[in-house]
């Protein structure tokens, strides 16, 4: 009887799109499934992954960040560059073919499609159909367009271009139109000013939710570099949306590594950070985020693993520190006593040899230990949430917004600058004076106080310091004493297989 | 009259047909036949496997009693083709028919060795260990991403392509002494009968059933295989010099033993096969026979086994003066295997100076690297004996299978049969992986603390099938006609248990799975026509339906058509004594493909996150996300078009076929490309792509020697191949073939215009004196930059021709046969070599022992190799499968009473270029070590009585 091939779901762990949203709670689960995004590959488990084209932990999304962001500069080298798109993108000579790179392009477009489905199915009419009350909806809705806003944002730093959906079009085989930078970042400030209204205020959602603070926040980043992004300076709205965060009732933690730990979700830290992107060795598992940093940042001769919170020889050596950023501790004895300084130099030489995990300088920035020395749940994976966005960040930009004439006040800068001093040297012994708080002294304090948390190819952009000779470091543009690079390589191509599936897309100059 | 066969054994069931008259019967199962005849009319008796034998009724003679024998030429033989049968001569396909008495001999675990290299365009490719299944394809396979396993049918009931979890392969719980014979439908217009499952043709297996007199059958025999080949590493002494020469300051860490890791892992390993089968009738009535079968199997890694159990039996009762025919045949199957670990890549890397075994190692008494504070170091190899030795993966299956079948032939239209054909087959396992504390690679609880690993899983697989149909068979005049109308149902379920590692507290918890039921509806008709039984058209045509797609795409018509001419039976040929058989074959027809992972794609979808897959909204709550959803996936379409012509020269002397075809397979079910942001994945099941595959094949018999106590034979086959992609999603390549040696690389690409996964690399480039320059490639795109782009495609793992050759030869009691396989024009990449031969990997956290090549290329890193063509090395092979002497004692107690004695060598040798271990690897050709095959030495008696 042919009815039989109308075979019904059997596995316990698929429904039917119709059938599972008949509670709140489902909406709820519905939009920690957009948040997941960020922090897991697939939903069946940390060896499997919803993107296709690469490994799945490589495909993690803020893995993915990490090697866009931090990989590409002088903060650190990957050892094993027999991993796809590794060398290309360490060595500043990517192509559309490289592998990283779809796995990020597809990723942030995977969350745009999740957002944008969480809001086609919590319209009001479905919701009423669905007998599901309204009450947190435009909250939850809310949440969603700020996801979205994020990875946009993302893309729109990263390639300068994204194809446009919303939950308005079909789900399947939609190609949707080409944004440009300029559209990408209307449309990510609109979606932001149009969420914010919704949300409760900054500090005071359920921890690890989206609320006004983190919406100011890529505010703040997508007026800090406008420059970049539009051609349009907006430094003013920069230094405001600074000011709304900080007056939001943010706290710097009294420890600068409670930030990096593994009970970050409770220490105090949780006050410092704005947005976490959830980690945990039980329940949220996933190769990539603060698992693959911690279990890279062992050393692979001091087998240091214990101290980090995992096994001995972690991964084997994957990061370590190119000279020229651990040069911004070292070069200058004051910086032994900063507590931000957690490199491991003892038997190393600061020059690397690519290969050799055990040239060149390592540290211990990120842990699975807690701040009372327990360790996480689980030895492989960390509990240590990964800190999108923290309090500390917002001080150095108001400081920057400031001294490129976005207003505010110069004492105000340079107490936050040496709010972020203190906490680090423990005393007023770091702190610098009015005169020195210029715009080279930050990039550099950036970078000591922010290495490693997906900021610094986009500072080292806005400073004018990744492209071109200004700045060099060890294998910039490929050689190990590092060369300049053309300046279209601020831009990242759009992925052949992205532009092949989408006629709508076209690629950046230079490739 | 009374029919017996070539060694004075009664064969019920022979054909004895009256000619030119719609007169006939068949014999009972004691071989008796009664007939009314009259004078000058002429008997013709035919039977499966037997040549046709025609008698003319003298007026007088009252008893006419034959004597069948055997003959694989006739061209009246029978040949099962899907719902039902057609003698050689009507077939207008691509069929080849392998029977008893051409089976491959030897040690044979498992039912496809039998006809490994036996039929052209047909490649089995044996895995190495105890019992393990082979990659078999027909024509190459015909989809790029779906399954490209033929499908299988045992007596009507087809098999399920995939294995239960703890068994080692769909067909390793079949007794292969219970088959008597294959079909191969090996081109679409045989295979369209099957239609739904049919695009990578069909293997249809016919056990052996009851007959006559009482005969009982035991077969014992016992083997020993032996490891043939390592792969080639440092020794102690030249790895303590390459350490004293690179790493000087790593040489006191270096130990004072000499150990050979890959010898350690290895035994020789012992196995035994008996079979007793008894083939007789039931109460005097019923024809039946009863098998039963023991395997023990030891595997050549230490500690691998499968043993197996069968037990069948077969019942052929015949009611109503032979108008219903039922055939029953019931299996049961235990499997009860051992599952040994890969360890070939810890005993090529570990350290040869370093003893298997240590005084007072925490860790069972075996050798592990330790820490200074001595607990077992971290990214180093583990000790691969102790690894062998402490994991216990074991598995037992029970497997239920069988069909009853009922062929009614209707008492008022004799011509008119109604067949029904009800399958049913089930598969339980379980099994459980665990190690002791004291093994090294238990959970890691804290600091070198290790608690051993504890797991169970299981897994129930049904396989239902119910097919009904009638077929009517008649002959007006010169006119031969046969039609064929049914429907056939088929169902599949899975269910499996895991309970993920159950001493880690952060695994995921136990689950369940089941797997959407996949439902297969098909409604099918043929018609068989002839004229003279010289011109014959063969037609088909079935709709089918299958549950993984939306109900608009869910059915699909597939037809086929095809035609022989059998010249030889004109009459300008019929008295020729130089061409005893020639005709001309034509076919074409249309397959569909669906068996692809994904099977309810069409659906809207949520996945629910697993235990270990949440997100914490303060405190943890299970995520929903949608998955990846195509409304519009259907069938990829197979079509083919075959030309053949089969010959016999000097009475059958000499003898052969050949064929050529062409296939697309279209609108592919490709895993391809989605826009980003359009969907729940960036890539998913579409039908997009098209795939061309064109050969020739050509199989040759020659009875060199046909005299009364010499008899030698030979066969010969010859395919030759050839894969094109000609169409693939959005003109994306597609990387392939994973490779060790970082993670996520890919050796191998689809690429339109190319063989499917063709080798990817970089090309190396050499100094003067030829030596390969480390990490030095062609910019192949001259844009000075060498990266992804300048990648090129460097051959292909799938060889271009394949032959086989078999010799049989019987002088007075003596019998002596070999077989011969070679395969022509594939690559290896050799990713043994690209991923360890490097002297870099002296300097890991312990230094690790490198293949002897690096001798010779002195390289040092491997990122800056590990894509290099350098590691591409010609796989061409030619092997001696087996080698078999025997010596048979006949009629030493009362006729019919045989006792053979053999002696064999399994995998006597190999020639080849290729460096490796084993240039035989199956399609991919990616070599990262293989369960190596052995030599096996072979002793056997079979005792008949």
């Amino acid at each position: 009887c042919e009815s039989d091939l109308d075979v019904e779901l059997r596995d316990p762990n698929i429904t039917l799109a119709d059938e599972i949203f008949t509670s709140e709670e489902a909406y709820r689960q519905a939009l920690s499934g957009v948040y997941a995004n960020l922090s897991l590959t697939s939903l069946t488990g940390p060896g499997d992954s919803n993107i296709a084209g690469l490994d799945p932990g490589t495909g993690q999304y803020m893995r993915g960040l990490f090697n866009l962001q931090n990989l590409s500069t002088d903060e650190t080298i990957f050892t094993f560059e027999n991993d796809p798109g590794i060398r290309g993108v360490q060595r500043n000579s990517v192509s559309s073919e490289n592998v990283l790179l779809r796995g990020v392009f597809s990723r942030a477009m995977f969350s745009v499609a999740l957002s944008n489905e969480f809001l086609r199915q919590s319209t009001d009419q479905l919701l009423q159909s669905r007998g599901i009350p309204t009450g947190e909806f435009a909250k939850f809705r809310a949440e969603a367009k700020v996801l979205k806003a994020l990875s946009y944002y993302h893309l729109m730093d990263l390639f300068g271009k994204a194809p446009y959906y919303d939950e308005t079009m079909e789900v399947g085989f939609t190609q949707g139109e080409e944004l440009s930078r300029t559209e990408l970042f209307d449309l990510v400030e609109g979606l932001l000013l149009e969420a914010r209204e919704n949300l409760p205020v900054g500090n005071t959602s359920d921890y690890g939710r989206i609320d006004q603070g983190v919406a100011d926040m890529i505010l703040a980043k997508i007026y800090l570099n406008s420059e970049v992004y539009t051609g349009a300076p907006r430094y003013t709205e920069a230094l405001n949306k600074c000011e709304d965060i900080i007056n939001a009732g943010y706290s710097l933690v009294s420890d600068y590594q409670f930030n990096f730990l593994a009970d970050n979700n409770t220490n105090g830290a949780q006050n410092e950070i704005i947005f976490p992107i959830a980690n945990d060795g039980q329940t949220t598992q996933n190769f990539g985020g603060t698992t693959i940093i911690i279990q890279g940042q062992v050393g692979a001769q001091e087998q240091n693993g214990e101290s980090l919170g995992v096994n001995p020889g972690g991964f084997g050596g994957l990061f370590r520190l190119r000279p020229q950023f651990a040069q911004k501790f070292t070069q200058n004895s004051l910086f032994v006593n900063d507590g931000r300084n957690l490199i491991i130099s003892e038997n190393r030489p600061i020059e690397l040899e690519v290969t050799d995990p055990n040239t060149g300088f390592i540290t211990t920035k990120y842990s699975n230990r807690t701040s009372s020395g327990g360790f996480g749940a689980d030895r492989t994976f960390t509990d240590t949430d990964f800190p999108m966005f923290r309090l500390a960040d917002v001080y150095l930009m108001y400081a920057e917004a400031h001294l490129r004439g976005g207003g505010g006040d110069a004492g105000t800068a340079l107490n936050y600058v040496n709010a972020l001093r203190e906490r680090a040297f423990g005393d007023n012994s770091g702190n610098i004076n009015s005169a020195q708080l210029s715009l080279d002294f930050l990039i550099d304090e950036r970078a000591r106080e922010l290495y490693w948390e997906n900021h610094r190819r986009q500072d080292l952009i806005r400073f004018g310091l990744f492209t071109g000779n200004q700045y060099i470091w060890a294998f910039k543009g490929g050689p190990e004493t590092g060369t300049s690079i053309d300046g279209f390589r601020a831009l990242y191509p759009i992925p052949a297989a992205s532009l092949a599936t989408n006629q709508n897309l076209t690629q950046n100059p230079g490739y | 009259g009374t029919v017996v066969d070539d060694i004075g054994m009664p064969v019920p069931g022979v054909n004895i047909a009256v000619k030119n008259t719609t007169k006939g019967t068949t014999t009972d199962f004691d071989g008796n036949y009664s007939i009314v005849l009259e004078s000058g009319e002429t008997l013709a008796f035919s039977y499966v496997g037997y040549r046709t034998q025609e008698v003319t009724f003298d007026g007088n003679t009252t008893t006419i009693d034959i004597s069948l024998v055997e003959d694989a030429q006739s061209l009246n033989e029978v040949v099962v083709v899907g719902y039902g049968d057609q003698t050689v001569k009507s077939i207008s396909g691509s069929v080849a028919s392998v029977t008893e008495k051409d089976f491959n001999k030897g040690n044979i675990v498992t039912s496809e060795s039998l006809i490994q290299g036996r039929v052209p365009g047909l490649s089995v490719t044996k895995g190495g260990g105890p019992g393990s299944g082979s990659e078999i394809r027909i024509r190459g396979g015909s989809s790029l991403f779906a399954n490209n396993s033929p499908l299988i049918v045992l007596d009507g009931l087809p098999l399920d392509n995939n294995q239960a979890d703890g068994t080692r392969s769909v067909l390793s719980s079949i007794n292969p002494n219970d088959i008597e014979s294959f079909s191969v439908l090996k081109d679409a217009s045989a295979a369209a009968i099957y239609g739904i499952r049919g695009s990578n043709g069909v293997i249809i297996i016919n056990t052996k059933k009851g007959r006559g007199k009482l005969s009982v059958n035991l077969d014992v025999q016992q083997n020993v295989t032996t490891i043939d080949n390592t792969i080639d590493v440092l020794n102690a002494g030249q790895f303590r010099n390459l350490v004293r020469e690179n790493f000087p300051d790593r040489l006191a860490e270096l130990g004072n033993a000499n150990t050979n890791w890959q010898d350690e892992i290895y035994r020789n390993a012992k196995s035994s096969d008996i079979n007793l089968s008894a083939r007789g009738a039931l109460f005097g009535e019923i024809p039946a026979r009863l098998s039963l079968n023991r395997s023990d199997q030891q595997g050549l890694r230490r500690t691998s086994k499968f043993d197996r159990t069968t037990a069948s039996l077969s019942l052929n009762p015949r009611l109503f003066e032979d108008h219903l025919k039922i055939g029953l045949n019931a299996n049961y199957s235990n499997e009860d295997n051992r599952f040994a670990d890969g360890v070939e890549g810890s005993a090529i890397a570990f350290d040869p100076t370093q003893p298997v075994r240590s005084h007072g190692s925490p860790y069972g008494g075996f050798f592990e690297f330790q820490d200074n504070d001595s607990s077992a170091a971290s990214n180093v190899p583990r000790n691969p004996v102790a690894q062998l030795l402490q994991t216990n993966n074991v598995s037992n299956a029970d497997r239920f299978f069988g069909n009853l079948n009922l062929d009614y032939k209707f008492h008022f239209l004799p011509e008119l049969r109604l067949v029904t054909n009800l399958g049913y087959d089930r598969t339980e396992s379980g099994g459980s992986f665990s190690r002791p504390k004291e093994s090294a690679l238990g959970v890691n609880a804290e600091q070198g603390e290790f608690i051993g690993n504890e797991s169970r899983y299981s897994n129930k697989r049904t396989n239902t099938s119910a097919d009904a149909y009638l077929v009517y068979e008649n002959k007006l005049g010169d006119f031969g006609i046969k039609a064929t109308a049914g429907y056939s149902y088929q169902k599949f379920e899975n269910e499996q248990f895991t309970t993920n590692e159950l001493l880690d507290p952060n695994a995921q918890e136990p689950r369940t799975t089941i797997a959407d039921d996949v439902v297969l509806i098909g409604y099918f008709g043929r018609i068989n026509l002839d004229y003279k039984e010289k011109y014959f058209i063969n037609g088909s045509l079935r709709r089918d339906g299958v549950s993984k797609f939306a109900p608009e795409n869910r059915f699909e018509y597939f037809p086929s058509v095809s035609g022989a001419w059998q010249i030889s039976e004109e009459d300008f040929l019929k008295d020729s004594s130089v061409i005893s058989n020639l005709k001309v074959r034509a076919g074409w027809g249309k397959l569909g493909q669906q068996d692809v992972p994904s099977t309810s794609d069409y659906l809207r979808r949520y996945q629910t996150g697993l235990s270990n897959q949440q997100y914490r909204f303060g405190s943890p709550i299970t995520p929903f996300q949608p998955l990846y959803t195509n409304p519009n996936i259907s069938w990829e379409i197979l079509t083919e078009i075959n030309l053949g012509v089969d010959f016999a020269f000097f009475n059958d002397r000499f003898s052969g076929s050949v064929d050529v075809f062409q296939r697309t397979a279209d609108d592919l079910l490709s895993p391809a490309p989605v826009a980003d942001g359009a969907n729940f994945s960036n890539q998913g099941f579409q039908n997009i792509g098209q795939f061309d595959t064109k050969g020739i094949e050509v199989n040759l018999d020659y009875n060199i020697l046909r005299q009364d106590d010499l008899n030698w034979n030979v066969n010969y086959n010859f395919t030759a191949i050839d894969r094109e992609i000609t169409r693939l999603a959005f003109g994306q390549d597609i990387l392939a073939g994973g490779i060790a040696g970082g993670t996520g690389n890919n050796i191998q690409v689809l690429r339109e215009g190319t063989w499917p996964n063709s080798f990817f690399t970089y090309a190396q480039l050499y100094d003067q004196a030829g030596q390969p320059i480390e990490g030095a490639y062609a910019d192949i795109n001259g844009d000075g930059i060498v990266n992804e782009e300048d990648r090129y495609i460097s051959g292909n793992g799938q060889a271009d021709v394949l032959m086989g050759f078999q010799s049989n030869l019987t002088y007075k009691n003596f019998d002596f046969n070999f077989n011969l396989r070679a395969s022509f024009g594939n690559e290896i990449y050799n990713n043994v070599n690209s991923s360890r031969a490097q002297l870099g990997n002296l300097d890991l956290v312990s230094p690790n022992n490198l293949p002897t090549q690096v001798l010779e290329t002195g390289f040092a890193r491997t990122p800056d190799v590990i894509l290099s063509d350098f590691y591409l090395e010609d796989a061409s092979f030619l092997r001696m499968d087996n080698i078999t002497l025997g010596y048979t004692l006949r009629d030493f107690d009362r006729s019919s009473t045989s006792l053979r004695f053999w002696m064999g060598l399994q995998n006597a040798f190999v020639i080849t270029n290729y460096s490796g271990v084993d240039p035989e690897l199956g399609i991919g050709g990616i070599d990262n070590t293989i369960y190596p095959r052995g030599r096996t030495f072979l002793l056997g008696v079979n005792y008949n009585f």
